[in-house]
């Protein structure tokens, strides 16, 4: 009986220090940070939970409530500039899959001056609503819909910085193993807040034009 | 937008200044010499021994799963120590401030512990327990055992791993912090809104206790997909689900728990941040907040914490008692199915922590049946457990003797569980000390499995085996204090008296008040033996050397590596033919076969840059509770700056040439030793199942 | 607890203890089994057959699975019955019992850390003393000024939440005279161990007379006198209080302002010296009484 098994090298990478039968770092990596997304998921669904909950007339205690705060029309014109950014990533990882060292750098350049755009918009919008003495403090319902907000930004803000370490090391380093799955993990990350911007949308900003 | 604190502030130290050290308490002053000393000495010891160099290279920077697991285990015993003697401390109190008529001391009313300080012991007690002591007992047992249960070399993220552990030791200082640096929270271990407000909370106290929950939150959430991706990703060749061993069948499930409900954790004590920082009205009484959204944030992951740290104690049940019993599990599938059940059912459950905020009662009675509904994967695991032994072949060893002995606990806990499922039962005891002796019943059922699952893989992780005499006099008196402190408080509970009483009002329950403290006296004697067995075992370790198998009717794959097992974990990945596997190499005679050739080992190097992660955190939360707004920047800027660099580190890993481990190899087998390393088996053949 | 004295707490006795009995009919046994298994099969000197195939039957996983799926389900039926029965908002134990008196309404208002008791339909309040009349419904609105507190009386009724800006319902009906101990359940503070309130269950004539002598106490509670009332109070000498007027809606007045914003902070000094607060205590209840 054999007891031994080899450590294979995978056709798409090098063996992990699992060895075994043909795990490869990228699909391992990348089942990680699906896992990852899960949590987060969790985190804007608490968070949208909160809103939920919050989201009364009564939670406005007599403040500005989801009409005077939530711009469909701006919220409108940030999905371009968002979903511009994701098309334009879209097309980087098209060339990554043709070994594209530029068609790569190009395309990530874009998104991420995209999503600045996008950035811009949102804190104009922000600051307006602050001026106009919408600010988190006032009610229950404005520290929930901001609190939305500014987590979207985040994420927003973070894929904007790991986009520029990218750039960097695409440049540097060149389409490694290493970059790539850090390349397919960001596109998850960015195809993500999309996901969670198209519920933004609808909970946050339609219901605005709505109620 | 930043919350204005009545009270001096200083730019570089924030709300810091010497009077927030407790310096006139005696009890403090006492603690800090206490761990002074110790950690004076433990300091000369290692200097004496020089072994500053290895502690550095092969622990604190290690990456090996099985030293992460052994460094979570060493955070665990050092917090249940410190949240023992809380429970120490609350006991005297309240045995001490019974009656209008009992004595004060030390500026208190009654009894020695002023009432805020009173409340602040109980709040870490639980604290400390749930998620500095069992939550890291019970991460550090699946982080050793998983990657050998399914055969893989180390985690799937090694250094995230090291990350996660970090994360909880700088948690876990926070909490240490507090005791001599300003002080912890008094609003209980789960938090009550809107006590943990500013208005009814204005010192650092909840500060300190919200950002070592995030920590740990944090930590464990990466700790679970770090363990989910291991099993799903890293298993040996042949390693079935269907034959997957059933402890990682429990933490698979334990960590679907810890994916799904620590973000929520987070999430809720994010928005309490929110509220105490930048004044916003998450959970305020008025201007829109709403309380229960605190609540119910709160026990959507509080409840399934129960499930995440009761479902790994289940499964070292279930691997012990099958070793001791000399037979398979008995029903494998339903097992698996009520550990995923039991995972599955703790999403439902979380409102009845608050049966009683009057709901309607159609909202009651579908979590009162949901709750009862634990009762039937519970069940059906008692019954397997006692099905396993029916027809065995039982060996009383230390650790079957903890494992059977938790199987009572659970007929206890499940019984009590089941009176406070019943929502009318839960209006007269929901915050009583029934509930409080209900969930310590499940408690110490984790903490015998622990016990038990540390005496049987003891000698897997270092090589020799536990001494039992002195084992088994602690496992006698340590069950004989349970039963002295827990069956008065029972007691106590169906009298009414309720939790968190820095004061009993009335004096009639004081003699069974008085029962419990000499139940923790008993807790105490017995740690006494712990250290006894602890010290013999390591003393006579060389008598007792175990081989591969320590138990000799060990049944899933870690037994069939080297004890204690070496770095790489196995020279050769193991094929996997059965669900038992060890049992079926030994019967078909095949647990001796050495490997025709070797193979190069790829291994991840160690790194320093996690500990420098939690250390930075620890900075960063510290900044935060005592608003030093600069140490906060600091800190969260070299945080981002450390994780950039380390993704520009190309050098993260190597490999062992095949020659080096047939090398290792022959050294380990080439020690002499007592035993032979394959033990042959006692008795008949044991039997196994081929699996799915 | 298990000597009950009211309505409601009866009937949660009896389901309490059907409870207990169901649960020990799987209980008993199964520990039974376990046991007998232990020493029956212990390989020293037990007399039990070792089988070390033996892992699986239909029938035994059936019954495995089967009884704890049927004792739940048993289970389930009598909470949901004992739920509804003894619900605070419409008690259908309550309902099934005729009363000639209309029910007595008493607003219950918890504050930091005392209780404030209101009798509206007899213009009467009082502070850390509840009497009621045997054998007459009492129906309870509760609200807090700051933050959560259980009410407990638990000889006559179980715990319900006391929520800040919010109002819940409870009802207990008291069977018998006597005194009990009533209590806050739920920790809101340092005060939280004194937030005890003797409760007086009194003949009907005996709460008559009761309310005519409070109706002659020289004290009225308005608006500002109820904000002296909430001031943090820890009761460590067991101080009751009695109002002979209310300022008339008094209850919503404080539910309203709560949820306004209206807090009423722990000071800084409860949270470092004990003894100094108390002082501080001392010499502001003197001052308010002068």
């Amino acid at each position: 009986m054999s007891v031994t098994t080899s450590s294979t090298l995978d056709a798409k990478g090098s063996p992990m220090w699992s060895s075994g039968h043909g795990h490869d770092v990228i699909s391992t990596k990348t089942l990680g940070f699906w896992l990852y997304m899960l949590s987060d998921a969790m985190m804007f669904t608490a968070l949208f939970a909160a809103y939920a909950v919050l989201g009364h007339a009564f939670n406005a205690a007599g403040g500005p409530w989801v009409r005077a705060v939530a711009h469909a029309g701006v919220a409108f014109q940030e999905t371009y500039w968002l979903f511009g950014s994701v098309l334009a990533y879209g097309l980087a990882m098209m060339a990554l899959k043709k070994g594209n060292r530029g068609g790569v750098l190009l395309g990530i350049a874009a998104a991420l001056v995209i999503a600045l755009g996008f950035l811009a918009v949102d804190g104009r919008e922000v600051l307006d609503l602050f001026r106009m003495g919408a600010l988190p403090e006032r009610s229950g319902f404005l520290s929930a819909f901001f609190t939305l907000v500014f987590y979207h930004g985040l994420h927003v803000v973070v894929g904007i910085a790991w986009m520029a370490v990218m750039l960097v090391q695409v440049a540097s380093v060149g389409l490694t193993e290493k970059v790539v799955y850090r390349l397919l993990n960001l596109r998850l990350f960015w195809h993500f807040q999309a996901v969670m911007w198209v519920f933004m949308f609808t909970f946050l900003y339609l219901r605005g034009a709505i109620v | 937008m930043l919350v204005h604190i009545d009270g001096p502030w200083s730019p570089l130290l924030g709300r810091l200044a010497l009077s927030e050290i407790p310096y006139n308490n005696p009890i403090l002053v006492g603690t800090f010499v206490f761990a002074a000393l110790l950690a004076v000495i433990l300091v000369g010891l290692v200097t004496y021994l020089g072994l500053w160099r290895t502690i550095w290279r092969d622990w604190l920077t290690s990456v090996d799963h099985k030293k992460i697991g052994i460094m979570y285990i060493l955070i665990g015993l050092v917090m249940l120590f410190r949240g023992f003697m809380d429970a120490v401390m609350m006991r005297a109190q309240q045995a001490m401030a019974d009656g209008p008529h009992s004595a004060g001391y030390m500026d208190s009313p009654h009894g020695y512990l002023t009432p805020y300080h009173f409340d602040q012991i109980y709040t870490a007690h639980g604290t400390i327990m749930i998620l500095f002591a069992a939550t890291p007992l019970l991460v550090g047992i699946m982080n050793i055992l998983v990657p050998l249960q399914i055969g893989a070399r180390d985690m799937a993220y090694p250094y995230l791993n090291a990350v996660s552990l970090w994360l909880t030791a700088a948690g876990a200082a926070l909490v240490m912090a507090s005791l001599f640096i300003g002080d912890f929270a008094h609003a209980g271990w789960f938090g009550i809104v809107p006590v943990m407000e500013l208005p009814y909370s204005p010192g650092v106290g909840v500060d300190y206790w919200m950002w070592a929950f995030q920590l740990s939150s944090i930590g464990t959430t990466l700790g679970g997909i770090n363990l989910l991706a291991t099993i799903v990703k890293m298993r040996a060749p042949g390693m079935t689900w269907g034959r997957l061993p059933i402890f990682t069948w429990a933490s698979l499930s334990a960590n679907l728990i810890s994916l799904s409900t620590f973000p929520v954790l987070s999430v809720a004590l994010a928005l309490l941040a929110l509220d105490r920082y930048l004044g916003t009205h998450f959970y305020t009484a008025g201007l829109g907040g709403n309380l229960m959204l605190y609540n119910d944030l709160f026990w959507i992951w509080g409840h399934p914490e129960v499930y995440f740290v009761i479902l790994p104690a289940f499964g070292m049940i279930s691997e012990i008692i099958p070793t001791f019993s000399e037979k398979p599990l008995f029903g494998y599938l339903g097992m698996v199915l009520a550990s995923l059940g039991i995972a599955g059912v703790s999403w439902g459950v979380w409102l009845h922590h608050f049966f009683t905020m009057a709901a309607s009662p159609a909202v009651n009675a579908f979590f009162s049946i949901t709750t009862m509904a634990v009762g039937i994967p519970t069940g059906v695991k008692v019954f397997n457990w006692a099905f396993t032994m029916f027809r065995g072949r039982l060996r009383f060893e230390l650790p079957m003797m903890w494992a059977s002995a938790a199987l009572f606990y659970l007929l206890v806990g499940g019984l009590t569980g089941m009176m406070n499922a019943f929502t009318t039962n839960d209006y007269m005891v929901h915050n009583s000390v029934f509930v409080v002796a209900h969930f310590h019943m499940m408690l110490l059922l984790i903490v015998y499995a622990i016990f038990g699952g540390v005496n049987y893989w003891f000698p897997k992780v270092f090589g020799f085996r536990l001494e039992q005499r002195f084992g088994k006099i602690f496992f006698w008196l340590f069950t004989a204090g349970t039963a002295v402190v827990f069956i008065p408080m029972f007691t106590l509970g169906f009298m009414g008296m309720t939790r968190r009483l820095a004061y009993v009002a009335f004096p009639q329950w004081r003699p069974l008040l008085d029962i419990e403290v000499v139940g923790i006296v008993i807790y105490l004697l017995s740690a006494v033996f712990l250290v006894a067995q602890l010290y013999v075992s390591f003393r006579d370790r060389a008598q007792n050397r175990a081989g591969l198998d320590a138990w000799e009717t060990s049944r899933s794959l870690e037994w069939m590596t080297h004890s204690p097992v070496p770095f790489y974990n196995f020279a050769v990945t193991p094929e996997v033919h059965a669900r038992d596997e060890r049992a079926w190499r030994v019967e078909h005679g095949v647990d001796t076969v050495r490997p025709e050739r070797y193979e190069d080992i790829h291994m991840p190097r160690n790194t320093a840059i996690p500990l420098w992660l939690g250390a930075l955190s620890f900075g960063l939360a510290f900044g935060l509770v005592w608003r030093m707004w600069w140490l906060t920047e600091v800190c969260g800027l070299a945080i981002f700056a450390l994780i950039v660099i380390r993704s520009f580190d190309r050098d993260t890993d190597y490999t062992i040439p095949a020659a080096d481990i047939e090398r290792m190899e022959r050294a380990i087998r080439d020690v002499p030793s007592g035993r032979p390393v394959v033990a042959g088996v006692r008795g008949a053949v044991p039997a196994f199942r081929q699996g799915v | 607890m298990l000597d009950p004295r009211g309505v409601i707490s009866v009937t949660q006795d009896h389901y309490l203890a059907l409870d207990v009995l169901i649960m020990l009919l799987i209980i008993v046994p199964t520990g039974i089994f376990i046991v007998w298994a232990m020493r029956h099969y212990r390989r020293d000197g037990g007399r039990g057959r070792h089988d070390a195939r033996w892992d699986h039957s239909y029938a035994l996983e059936a019954l495995v699975w089967g009884i704890p799926i049927l004792t739940v389900g048993v289970l389930s039926y009598y909470s949901v019955k004992a739920i509804y029965a003894v619900n605070p908002y419409h008690p259908t134990i309550m309902a099934r019992a005729t009363h000639a008196k209309g029910p007595l309404d008493i607003d219950v208002i918890s504050t930091d850390w005392q209780w404030v008791f209101i009798y509206p339909q007899q213009g009467i309040a009082t502070v850390n003393r509840l009497v009621i009349p045997k054998g007459v419904p009492v129906h309870f609105r509760l609200t807090s000024a700051t933050v959560v507190n259980d009410f407990y009386i638990p000889q006559l009724v179980g715990m319900i939440d006391v929520m800040p800006a919010m109002r819940v319902r409870q009802t207990l009906l008291a069977s018998r005279t006597g005194t009990y101990e009533g209590y806050s359940a739920n920790f809101s503070g340092a005060g939280f161990s004194w937030m005890n309130f003797e409760t007086q269950a009194v003949s009907r004539s005996a709460f008559r007379a009761w309310v005519a002598r409070v109706q002659g106490a020289p004290t009225h509670l308005s608006y500002t006198a109820f904000d002296q009332v909430a001031q943090p109070t820890i009761n460590i000498h067991g101080r009751v209080a009695y109002f002979s007027q209310v300022q008339p809606g008094l209850f919503r007045h404080v539910v309203a302002q709560t949820a306004a914003g209206k807090t009423y902070p722990t000071p800084m000094a409860m949270t470092e010296n004990m003894t100094r607060y108390l002082k501080a205590q001392a010499r502001r209840d003197a001052h308010n009484r002068d």
